[in-house]
């Protein structure tokens, strides 16, 4: 019985979490300040968010599989600033983690 | 008369059609990613000491992978429930975030969009939704872009966790597929480094998160984008 009364408190408690703002900017006006941070918000929760999954996945892990996930991240970056595709993130990104996986091991 | 309507409505709803296949689109580099982290933690529910279906519900209503996985650890170590409950909160605490930077372009649609919609409100949908919104002048397209993105995630979210649940599947770690959403996000941050002060945003949420990365409670994401935002609104009023 806990396990679905915590699940269900965690469930509501997120979901408010969600709809807060969205419900509160009706009534309420945001600082300038906020609305002006909003701008950013995408490319500040996208680097966070990018950043602590490659740094987690290189911490937990030896040379032989933190050297090929660090330059596959560098060919990403290099391929998504010559071309302007952000797609190609994961198109030249994970090959070069495959290989160079492979590689690295053999 | 009528089929000059049928195809006027025709015409307008094409367009509503398009952008939700769009948004779908845009959310398949994510389920590379998302499908496996929703399998784990089916499998991670499954083997907890716990009722399997309530290992799933975990999908459903708390619907953040983090704060789920953090849930069914905890319930599995028998940790106290106001403890598991305000763990999972603070996980979710950027979702008041998205909540805010999703707001404005939500104002004045019907109540019951709201509700919906926010229900949606996760990680990889706010980036898809925001993307869209961006992308579209009229907000109508970008609300069906959002849903379309939305939608497919929650499907799969919640498929990839039964499954994971039922069958206890293995994994195919060898392919480290988990590395494709990061990957996905630094090609979303590179492209969008236009300015300074949306680099400066970018840089200093990187490096906070990478040094708070064992800060307690997963509150190291949300720590790096409040520093991030500071950081660019520092360059912006500097700059004027």
């Amino acid at each position: 019985m806990t396990a679905w009364i915590v699940i269900s408190l965690a469930g509501l408690g997120s979901y408010l979490f969600r709809i807060s703002m969205v419900l509160l900017a009706e009534r309420i006006t945001l600082p300038d300040k906020v609305e002006r941070a909003s701008a950013f918000m995408a490319p500040a929760a996208f680097a966070a968010l990018a950043a602590t999954g490659i740094a987690a996945s290189t911490a937990g892990s030896d040379i032989t599989q933190a050297v090929p996930l660090l330059a596959a991240v560098a060919v990403a970056v290099i391929a998504v600033r010559h071309t302007g595709r952000p797609y190609l993130a994961v198109v030249a990104g994970m090959p070069t983690l495959w290989l160079l996986t492979v590689a690295v091991g053999a | 008369m009528e089929t000059a309507y049928a195809l006027a409505a025709q015409q307008r709803r094409d367009p509503m059609v398009r952008l939700f296949a769009a948004g779908a689109r845009a959310m398949v580099p994510w389920l590379a990613g998302i499908v496996p982290f929703g399998l784990v933690i089916g499998v991670s529910a499954a083997r907890a000491d716990i009722p399997a279906a309530a290992g799933w519900l975990t999908g459903p209503a708390i619907y953040a992978g983090s704060a789920q996985i953090a849930t069914i650890e905890m319930l599995d170590d028998g940790a106290a429930p106001a403890v598991i409950v305000a763990t999972a909160l603070i996980i979710n605490l950027r979702l008041v975030l998205y909540s805010g930077a999703i707001a404005a372009y939500w104002r004045g649609t019907p109540r019951w969009w709201r509700i919906t919609a926010a229900y949606l409100l996760v990680d990889p949908s706010f980036v898809v939704g925001m993307d869209g919104y961006q992308r579209h002048d009229q907000r109508d397209l970008g609300h069906r872009y959002y849903l379309g993105g939305a939608v497919v995630l929650w499907l799969a979210w919640l498929a990839a966790i039964g499954v994971g649940v039922t069958l206890g599947a293995q994994l195919p770690s060898a392919l480290r597929l988990e590395l494709i959403v990061p990957l996905y996000m630094v090609g979303q941050v590179v492209g969008r480094l236009g300015d300074r002060a949306t680099r400066r945003a970018a840089m200093t949420a990187a490096v906070v998160a990478v040094i708070a990365l064992a800060a307690p409670l997963h509150l190291g994401i949300l720590l790096a984008i409040i520093m991030g935002l500071g950081a660019a609104l520092k360059v912006k009023e500097g700059s004027q």
